[in-house]
């Protein structure tokens, strides 16, 4: 620990995972994350903590589910069409306050689609693949360290607000290795003995359910959450910023896909365009209020996703100002390569700036 | 007339809002009134599951989370474990229909005893989807007329319900499965007798066990209470037969 090793998005997930307490995983497997749960099976077996190779991933979110209501660290991890089956369990967590940590490095779709890596499932993670009204914080990593990073604060705000937390990866970033640090965890511990299932000794017996018959009560419970995502909205949402601060021209976009654009930033700068990059790092909370600031200056913003445009609306929802949203992306097939995104934008810029020159 | 005093583990001022005559009211009883006499009521996490038991932690005094339809098994797994893993042993046990038991969740149940899972599981087969107002069901009698075979379970459009402690029986993780009725005083104490059993044999770690209770629902079937009763003791035990089938420490 404390020394920057070669890791791959997978294992450094499943390692973070471990550092920051994780005391329960259940999992079924699917490329591209099985080496998440490959590497936990040994590590936590050999700690004497809970592990448990689920029948399914409905099997796996509801053990997720059980053991997060005795207050224990949890996670589940999992990959785009095999998430979907988790959702109606996610809907339950949700409403009970169940804090679980989901895993999805995300490959194409829709259906089984194939283990390309792919960004299809922004809507489903940010938007709720389930029912009613409810929010999952939403954290997107773009390198290795981000992989380590963010799956400690996924622990930490679960616990925080008591809600699932989805670490959107890909499968770029599952499978690709680079050096990170998995350094002592920051965050400080939650207390939960308020509502742990634990045993009702010296203390009333407690409940966690979703079924409200009472239309008063439900309500008040839906209103109640709505607070606590109000709250997580005026208070966690974290991006990166790159050479935004005199851009005319600015690329949005998320997890790998916005490391990628970097180089672009990179191409258009070295010709003297003053490009930059915004990149949401918490889907949920979007940063919809800095995007909204950065509008009011900015002439044009280039939305890039691996997907048919799902941020996208986002973004568009932000802008309030005369600024112009263009997308470029694809849903399947390999990553956009710099060379396509260039082309793609060098014609952006042309018809933009066609009728000022 | 038997009276019943009520178990220390039933909320205190709150009454069963099952149908009257339902035998759910008279199991959950039986297993709070072995929870009193294990002394366990500190120690047990009770799993609600979807169906008419769904507002079990409406009267036990026992700390319970509800699940999605089907997931009680699972849900009870993922409490166990978490507990053991800060080496709590904590007694966990799942109130399940046999909709939730062996159609939607049959999964989550057989893998529950494939595991050999350390937890208890009681269902109470009434023979249909009690609460959405008894349609067909996984242990639905051949014959038997519900709101979606309304003109008898037939082999042609629905085949064959499914035994289920037999099933259970089956698993190599599976400690104890049984089958019980609560159609008179002498069955309601083996009743009794075999969910102390159950919950004994998780407090002894020897793997899963499980207790299938034959239970009258009188609003869908629509007979009387005693009629239902009846109903259990001469048509269902033929189908469904009260028996042990597994017990790993008599033979
Ligand atoms: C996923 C899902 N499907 C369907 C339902 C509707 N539903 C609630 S309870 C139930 C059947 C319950 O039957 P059973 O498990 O036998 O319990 P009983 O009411 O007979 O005691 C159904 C179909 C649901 N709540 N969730
Ligand atoms: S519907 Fe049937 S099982 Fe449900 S409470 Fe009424 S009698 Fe009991
Ligand atoms: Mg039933």
């Amino acid at each position: 620990m404390s020394e920057k090793e070669l890791l791959k998005g997978n294992i450094a997930i499943a390692a973070s995972a471990l550092n920051s307490g994780c005391e329960c995983y259940f999992g079924y497997p699917i490329t591209p994350q099985t080496e998440i749960g490959e590497y936990l099976s040994y590590e936590m077996q050999k700690r004497n903590l809970a592990y448990v190779c689920a029948e399914s991933e409905i099997a796996a979110i509801n053990m997720a589910l059980g053991a997060a209501s005795t207050g224990a660290k949890v996670m589940t991890s999992s990959s785009s069409c095999a998430v979907s089956l988790m959702q109606e369990a996610i809907s339950y967590a949700c409403c009970d306050e169940l804090p679980i940590v989901i895993v999805n490095v995300m490959r194409a779709g829709p259906g089984q689609g194939y283990i390309y890596p792919s960004q299809g499932d922004y809507n489903q993670s940010t938007k709720g693949g389930g029912n009613g009204d409810y929010q999952v914080i939403v954290l997107s990593p773009s390198s290795v360290q981000e992989c380590v990073d963010l799956t400690s604060r996924a622990f930490y705000l679960a616990q925080k607000y008591r809600n699932p937390v989805i670490l959107l990866a890909d499968g770029m970033l599952g499978q690709m290795a680079e050096p990170a640090i998995i350094d002592c965890n920051k965050y400080e511990e939650i207390d939960n003995s308020s509502w742990r299932l634990d045993g009702a000794k010296n203390r009333p017996a407690r409940e966690i359910h979703s079924l409200e018959p009472s239309q008063l009560k439900l309500n008040q419970h839906i209103l109640n959450l709505k607070k606590k995502y109000d709250l997580i909205e005026n208070s966690e949402v974290d991006y990166e910023e790159y050479m935004t601060d005199d851009a005319d021209i600015i690329i949005t976009a998320f997890g790998t896909m916005g490391r990628c654009a970097k180089e672009v930033v990179n191409h258009y700068r070295m010709q003297g365009v003053k490009m930059g990059l915004f990149r949401p790092i918490t889907l949920y909370p979007f940063p919809l209020i800095r995007l909204r600031e950065l509008s009011y200056r900015v002439k044009t913003f280039i939305d890039i996703e691996m997907n048919l445009g799902q941020m996208l609306k986002d973004v568009q929802l932000a802008i309030l100002s005369n600024a112009s949203v263009a997308f470029v992306g694809k849903p399947v097939g390999d990553w956009l390569k710099k060379e396509e995104m260039i082309e793609a934008i060098d014609n952006i810029i042309k018809e933009q700036y066609a009728g000022i020159r | 007339m038997q009276v019943y005093a009520k178990p220390k583990s039933i909320k205190e001022n709150s009454s069963f809002t099952f149908c009257s005559g339902c035998d759910h009211g008279l199991a959950l009883k039986l297993v709070a009134s072995v929870i009193d006499e294990l002394d366990i009521q500190q120690d047990t996490i009770a799993v609600a599951s979807s169906g008419c038991s769904v507002f079990l932690y409406n009267f036990l005094e026992v700390d319970c989370i509800e699940s999605p339809h089907g997931r009680a098994c699972a849900v009870a797994t993922g409490v166990k474990r978490a507990h053991k893993a800060r080496n709590n042993d904590k007694i966990v046990f799942t109130y399940q229909g046999d909709g939730d038991f062996a159609s939607i969740g049959l999964g989550e149940s057989i893998h529950s005893a494939l595991r050999g899972e350390n937890i208890t599981a009681i269902c109470i087969n009434n023979t249909n989807y009690g609460m959405t107002g008894g349609q067909l069901g996984p242990t639905t009698a051949m014959g038997q007329i519900t709101t979606t075979s309304p003109t008898g379970r037939n082999r042609e459009y629905h085949g064959f319900p499914i035994k289920t402690a037999e099933h259970i029986a089956l698993c190599e993780g599976t400690a104890f499965s049984a089958r019980v009725a609560l159609y008179d005083i002498k069955n309601i104490y083996n009743a009794k007798n075999m969910i102390k059993k159950a919950f004994e044999y998780q407090k002894k770690g020897l793997g899963f066990s499980f207790v299938e209770i034959l239970s009258s629902c009188p609003t869908n079937w629509k007979l009387s209470p005693s009629d239902s009763h009846k109903k259990i003791k001469e048509e269902l035990t033929k189908v469904y037969p009260l028996k042990v089938f597994k017990d790993v420490l008599n033979g």
